[in-house]
């Protein structure tokens, strides 16, 4: 068998057992629950991806985009009792079109300018959802009205089947990830973040380029902000907009699995989300924002380490070991 | 002389104090391989720059096949066909050869016509057994052929070559050379910044000399060879 078809049946294996996974764990338990979240956080890492793994334009306001798409779903459910599935379609159509906002006057920034832009960004989408309480509630946050539990109207009264609805989503991303990456347009990504005045000489429309990455990037992590929202069926505006509960997780997820490739995210959410939350149940009891330390010094280790994530570290433990090898 | 493919009119160009363009005018037929000499700083790269869209000209027109190109980007210009290469050679490192020459053929191609023609420049540039490599491993003198392979695959009616054969080998160069009057016969017109004298003497039938931004002297190689107002650029005021 060649490497290919081996890697093709493993892939398979590995689905096989992520689909059945649920029923290894309590149905309404904790557990099932951090695993959706963890499949959530890899589908938002992967949508990340697309932008910051492949075009470096690293964003840290991807929660504008989220906090879109829960919000904007959940208000269409709220006052005209649209199917969120058809309020997600809507979110996404915002989300690709804040996308578009917010790149027009930052494209020509790159690397901390872009990070710096887009931060302000989301931050600014929080801002106006706190204060525009007559639309969103405000503070106070937002709750999506409970209807009879069915997949056309997104809810469900198990954990289960929001589990494989997260892991479809993760698949499918995964997918629109690779697709991208293997087409025009990942190979002009790849060519702007590796030098972008030699991408526009050689013919790459670099402004577009980004543009389109971006407003797909956008597009899908608003339908995953609409997810969110049908799994939590309560949010507020700090934590669908949050830097630091959204954006800066996003890009967190995918440095520490692994930027710019596609397994990166989800070893990175599967690493970063349980952690998190084993740092929470371990140390909330104890001094205020000890949990919070932890897992601080915990992702500082990871990343002192292997700095280019855990899909760096396979490839280093090769070479390693041929040095071995030819060592002795 | 033939229909220019190529028009320049008066570009000037002005960086805060430094006038590095001034009123730079050449016509250039299809079909020619036009070599640009100059001393270091004489403005040869930024002539270059200039003519591709990545700096636009104060004043002035270029004008290829007739169009005028003078504040498209890069990449309209590279569409219109005309590209060149870099002098300090602006690979994509982490990439490999392949998928180097091949973006430049995502243009006009979906990626598996790009990965065709990709191959095809590879191999005329002499380079196809480099093909999987990374380009940050590579030596200078097999990036520098990476650069013209790449840019060939954008297929150009004309291609700027900003030194692109330093770092040579004399077999190396005359390859080269063989190379570029090979491309020259099959249609297209080549503009070259090199300073190996003995190559840009017998590959070019005409030479430009820029000094300070402008144009002293345009001729044959003989023409040029003797003329005083290159002598005295090259070698000072007192040798001339």
């Amino acid at each position: 068998m060649n490497t290919s078809s081996t890697r093709l049946v493993a892939l398979f294996a590995l689905l096989a057992i992520a689909v059945v996974l649920p029923f290894a764990f309590d149905p309404r338990g904790y557990a099932i629950r951090i695993l959706c979240l963890a499949l959530l956080f890899a589908a938002m890492a992967q949508a990340w991806n697309i932008v910051a793994g492949l075009a470096n334009q690293v964003s840290l306001g991807h929660a504008a985009f989220f906090g879109i798409g829960a919000y904007t779903s959940t208000l269409l459910l709220i006052h005209f009792g649209l199917s969120p599935w058809l309020g997600m379609i809507a979110g996404a159509v915002l989300g690709g079109l804040a996308a578009l906002l917010i790149s027009l006057p930052t494209m020509r920034l790159r690397g901390h300018y872009f990070a710096l832009a887009t931060l302000a960004f989301g931050e600014v989408m929080r801002v106006i959802a706190n204060s525009w309480g007559g639309l969103t509630g405000g503070p106070v946050g937002i709750s999506v009205p409970f209807a009879p539990p069915d997949l056309a109207m997104l809810q469900f009264k198990e954990t289960r089947p929001y589990y494989w609805l997260m892991l479809a989503a993760l698949v499918l991303v995964t997918t629109i990830f690779l697709a991208i990456k293997r087409s025009r347009l990942g190979y002009r990504l790849r060519a702007i973040k590796e030098n972008a005045d030699a991408a526009e000489v050689i013919g790459v429309d670099t402004t577009r380029t980004k543009i389109v990455a971006a407003v797909i990037s956008g597009m899908i992590t608003a339908c995953l902000g609409t997810l969110y929202a049908q799994f939590q069926f309560f949010f507020d505006p700090d934590t669908v907009f949050g830097v630091a509960s959204v954006s800066v997780r996003m890009a967190m997820i995918a440095i520490v699995g692994g930027i710019g490739t596609a397994a990166g995210p989800i070893l990175g959410a599967f690493f970063v989300i349980p952690l998190e939350e084993f740092a929470n149940q371990i140390f909330s009891a104890q001094a205020a924002g000890l949990s919070q330390l932890v897992f601080g010094l915990l992702l500082i280790a990871v990343i002192l380490i292997e700095p280019r994530g855990f899909m760096a570290i396979g490839p280093r433990l090769k070479r390693l070991l041929a040095r071995e090898k030819a060592d002795g | 002389m033939a229909e220019p493919v190529l028009d320049i009119t008066d570009i000037s160009k002005r960086f805060g104090g430094l006038q590095a363009l001034s009123k730079v005018s050449l016509s250039i037929a299809s079909g020619e391989i036009v070599g640009l000499i100059g001393p270091n700083g004489a403005g040869k790269t930024t002539l270059f720059s200039t003519l591709v869209g990545l700096h636009r000209p104060d004043s002035g027109a270029v004008r290829l096949d007739g169009r005028h190109l003078v504040g498209l980007k890069p990449h309209r210009i590279a569409a219109a066909g005309m590209v060149k290469t870099f002098q300090n050679v602006a690979l994509f490192l982490d990439s490999s050869v392949l998928d180097n020459v091949l973006t430049g053929g995502l243009m006009r191609h979906p990626v598996e016509g790009a990965r065709d023609l990709a191959r095809r420049c590879l191999e005329r540039v002499g380079i196809s057994a480099i093909a999987g490599k990374l380009a940050r491993d590579l030596s200078f003198p097999e990036r520098a052929r990476v650069e013209v392979a790449r840019a060939l695959c954008t297929e150009p009616r004309v291609l700027l070559l900003d030194e692109a054969m330093a770092a040579l080998n004399h077999v190396e160069m005359d390859e080269f050379m063989a190379l570029l009057r090979q491309l020259r016969a099959e249609g297209l017109t080549l503009i070259v910044v090199e300073h190996h004298m003995r190559a840009i003497m017998s590959l070019c039938e005409r030479l430009v000399v820029l000094n300070f931004g402008q144009v002293i002297a345009t001729g044959t190689p003989a023409e040029i060879s003797r003329d005083p107002a290159v002598v005295q650029a090259y070698l000072g005021r007192s040798a001339a």
